[in-house]
């Protein structure tokens, strides 16, 4: 108890600072002002998304071919975990696009993949709220969520070539789209920062998932005297 | 400093979703632990 | 080739049960049917208007068809006890789904090319000329639809709300086949009708990516 309440402490703490970089250490991006600042949460929250769904298809498969209920556990908590950060992503762009474009949203490639993926892993979920049995449950939602994975590089691919809009990468971007030094390690604390989120969600969430799992054995337990 | 406030407006709407999420994780362990103790005394009773 | 040898067999199952009653068919093209009449009065039904919205409004009533059609699929196999006996009659698990897919396919393409005259009539468009494309588009298409639909249906027979849940699955997944049989129905309801081979292509590849996947994992789907 005392050792999670100070990871989560630390971490925080971290994310104050990074907040505090990003906002006073970080220069003001100059053609869109101070509201290019929204794009160190909303960036790697858009990464952390990624990672804990990409996760979840790890997961998936591992369940398939061990059957471990560990591995299944690990699926819905990603899975859970990853609807949080898609959600953050899905809030603070529209903020950023309201001022910028003037409309708060707008059918482009990587905008509709963030939603359509979001609701791909809502369908997961209420799909394994709707099977009672847990192996039953565990196996028919990792085969959805398998198909699910595949479907989203199709997904951005089929929307790429319809319509675009949105800003390229400027991380990953090619030549000329380097990083003011400080904007770099605000970006970077940021990443940081979030990524231990997506880790302390995570294994808090994993760690629901097994108490369900012993309440359940104790259930059947009881039921059996 | 236009726009500052769609700036924090956005930051603090991602902090509260975390925030919410964490606390809805912590309460529902909470339940769960609950009910174990309710099934272990249950269970010890019945021996 | 014991596989194409099962499936085909499997396949005239599945055809002899439908005809016979031919209740899937009947029902499907009648709510499609419904849908496509509905939307026509959600916007003027002129020419240069229906030429604009009439092929997401042909494949969006295909989709919901199908998220309704694919769902006896394997429902009837659990209701009447036969996946077990199903399972062990045949050598490879694959030549059901590749059976129950195929008549999937066939419904559909059947129902659709069905509907295909009375939408030309009623929202004004002409397909005479271009009517061997549009059937590829649509075989295409269906086949999109078809092979994640059928691997759905095994999914949703095993949850309950199973009626909500298909769709539920279903559609999200099928965003790309909406857009690709949408832009390629478009560009040949044009009035210089063009073949789309890009879009084409990517449902060609669609179908493999997924065909590949429940080749890889269609056993499992069929466990109890």
């Amino acid at each position: 108890m005392l050792k999670s309440a100070l990871k989560a402490t630390i971490l925080f703490a971290l994310i104050a600072v990074t907040a505090y970089l990003a906002f006073y250490y970080a220069p003001i991006e100059k053609s869109m002002g101070v509201i290019q600042k929204i794009f160190y949460l909303h960036i790697s929250c858009a990464f952390s998304a990624f990672v804990a769904f990409g996760t979840c298809f790890y997961a998936n498969l591992r369940y398939v071919f061990t059957r471990a209920p560990k591995s299944d556990w690990l699926a819905v908590s990603a899975a859970e975990v990853g609807l949080a950060f898609i959600s953050v992503v899905l809030i603070t762009g529209p903020i950023w696009a309201h001022p910028v474009w003037g409309i708060w949203w707008t059918w482009d490639a990587r905008l509709t993949l963030t939603f359509v993926l979001g609701l791909l892993y809502v369908s997961y979920l209420l799909l394994r709220s709707m099977i009672e049995e847990p192996d039953k449950r565990a196996l028919f939602s990792a085969l959805f969520g398998i198909f699910a994975f595949l479907d989203v590089p199709l997904v951005y691919f089929s929307i790429r070539w319809w319509r675009t809009q949105h800003p390229q990468p400027v991380i990953l971007g090619g030549p000329g789209s380097g990083l003011e030094p400080r904007m770099r390690v605000s970006y970077l604390l940021m990443w940081g920062a979030l990524t231990g989120l997506l880790i302390l969600l995570l294994s808090a969430r994993y760690k629901l998932e097994a108490l369900r799992a012993s309440v359940d054995d104790l259930r059947r337990e009881a039921e059996v005297r | 400093m236009k726009n500052l406030d769609s700036v924090l407006a956005a930051y603090l709407a991602g902090w509260a979703i975390f925030f919410v999420y964490y606390i809805s994780v912590a309460q529902r362990m909470s339940t769960l632990r609950e009910e174990i103790e309710r099934l272990k005394a249950q269970l010890t009773k019945g021996k | 080739m014991a596989l194409l040898a099962d499936a085909t067999t499997l396949l005239g199952k599945e055809l002899r049960t439908e005809f016979r009653s031919r209740e899937l068919l009947t029902t499907t093209v009648v709510f499609i049917l419904v849908v496509v009449v509905l939307f026509s009065f959600t916007f003027d039904p002129s020419t240069s208007e229906s030429r604009r919205f009439g092929p997401g409004l042909l494949w969006l009533s295909f989709l919901f068809a199908a998220s309704l059609m694919l769902q006896p699929c394997f429902l009837r196999e659990q209701n009447n006890d036969t996946l077990s006996a199903l399972r062990l009659s045949v050598r490879d698990p694959f030549s059901i789904f590749l059976a129950k897919l195929s008549a999937n396919t066939l419904f559909l393409l059947l129902t659709e090319v069905l509907m295909l005259p009375i939408f030309a009539i009623l929202y004004n468009v002409h397909i005479l000329s271009v009517f061997p494309q549009l059937v590829l588009v649509l075989f295409l298409g269906s086949l999109g639809v078809a092979i994640p639909g059928t691997a759905f249906s095994a999914i949703s027979a095993q949850a309950r709300m199973r009626e909500l849940m298909l769709p539920l699955l279903l559609l999200p997944l099928l965003t790309p086949v909406l857009i690709a049989s949408t832009e390629a129905t478009g560009a040949l309801l044009e009035v210089n009708p063009a073949l789309r081979a890009d879009w084409l292509g990517f449902l060609l590849g669609f179908d493999l990516v997924f065909l590949t996947a429940l080749w890889l994992f269609g056993e499992y789907l069929l466990e109890e």
